[in-house]
């Protein structure tokens, strides 16, 4: 035995080449999603090798989650994310929700590690860059990492992640309308930021 | 509840100096975080009851360290305590799967993955797990493994941390020897 979980990027002969960009997108995420979900159950069967395959598989799916939300701490919220992941990995019942549970680990530990990054910067008492900042234009890290966790977790989980409300707010355990009036100020916030 | 942020991986191999890699995913555009191959093996390790981490830090390149810890054929033995004779039998990318008899005659087939700064081989029942990263002019090193739980994710830990401290100071030793 080699390969524990067959790749699929690479081992699906059927892929129509001629299938338009958005579509095949989709098929790729839809496909390493799949992978994602058998590492997992294999992993949970106490098959080590598809565990490091399911730490490799994770990374960017979990820096794509920590990076917004602890700009300057990202490696720490990456690595303590995945120490968490896995220590908790024989917990995870239905590895079928290995997505949703992976991302409700990494936005907390993204807030907890930017808290303690000392970047607890509520959005309202900051100061918005001068006019004519050059970062301003090409770095919309920069923009993020001037609002709050509390404020970028939520852009994430609406804005990239595309959760609704009721589920950004059970995810991060607060009530519907905090989700609400921290993505309206974190939208404001940053408008302003990026078109200061 | 929408898809998923794409779950690309685009990791560069592990070992070499920090740096990150492409778009995570069509998807987001957001860069992956590069984790380190100790980091790594930190973070599997919590998966794994019973498991022990050895750390330590060799003054030597990383070329000259992983010329030993990867090279399971000639270089694994000479500071492995246990391991008599590797054999790799297969190789498919970074994919390896290995014959190994041990000083006390059992032998045992891994399967595992074998990577510039990364190894991870299973049998039923034994676990090894090396991890090497270039810290300037010399390398950080990490080990763990054991005796196995048959078919869990588990390491029985008696004597487990005593033998990685053992390879790791055996390590050292063959790196110095050259």
């Amino acid at each position: 035995m080699i390969t524990t979980v067959p790749d699929r990027r690479t081992e699906d002969p059927s892929r129509d080449p001629t299938r338009g960009r958005a579509e095949d997108r989709v098929a790729r995420a839809a496909d390493r999603r799949t992978r994602g979900v058998a590492l997992a159950r294999a992993a949970r069967r106490g098959d080590t090798l598809a565990m490091s395959d399911l730490l490799d598989h994770l990374i960017p799916y979990v820096s794509a989650i920590c990076g917004p939300i602890a700009p300057d701490a990202r490696q720490d919220a990456v690595q303590e994310t995945l120490v968490v992941v896995f220590r908790a990995l024989r917990n995870l019942d239905e590895p079928e929700a290995l997505y949703g549970w992976v991302r409700a680990i990494a936005v907390r530990e993204a807030i907890r590690i930017a808290r303690r990054a000392g970047r607890d910067t509520p959005v309202e008492a900051t100061e918005p860059p001068a006019p004519g900042d050059p970062q301003l234009a090409t770095d919309i890290d920069d923009v993020l990492g001037r609002l709050s966790p509390e404020h970028r977790a939520v852009l994430v989980l609406r804005d990239v992640e595309g959760l609704d409300e009721q589920t950004a707010a059970d995810l991060l355990g607060v009530p519907e309308g905090t989700v609400k009036s921290r993505l309206h100020r974190a939208r404001a916030g940053f408008r302003r930021m990026w078109t200061a | 509840m929408t898809e998923p942020l794409d779950p690309d991986n685009t990791e560069s191999p592990d070992g070499q100096p920090a740096e990150t890699t492409p778009a995570a995913g069509e998807a987001t555009g957001i860069r992956p975080v590069h984790v380190d191959a100790v980091a790594r093996l930190r973070a599997l390790t919590a998966g794994i009851a019973g498991a022990r981490v050895v750390e330590g830090v060799l003054p030597a390149p990383f070329a000259e360290v992983w010329a030993v810890m990867g090279d399971l054929e000639h270089g694994f033995g000479r500071f492995q305590p246990d391991m008599r004779r590797v054999r790799v039998s297969r190789r498919d990318g970074d994919r390896v799967e290995a014959h190994a008899r041990s000083r006390y005659g059992m032998r045992a087939r891994f399967d595992g993955i074998l990577r510039p700064g990364w190894c991870w081989l299973q049998s039923r029942f034994v676990i090894i797990g090396m991890a090497a990263v270039a810290e300037h002019d010399t390398t950080r090193v990490a080990l763990t493994g054991g005796v196995r739980v048959p078919g869990r994710a588990a390491i029985v830990p008696i004597g487990a941390e005593r033998e990685l401290r053992l390879a790791l100071a055996r390590l050292h030793t063959t790196v110095k020897a050259g």
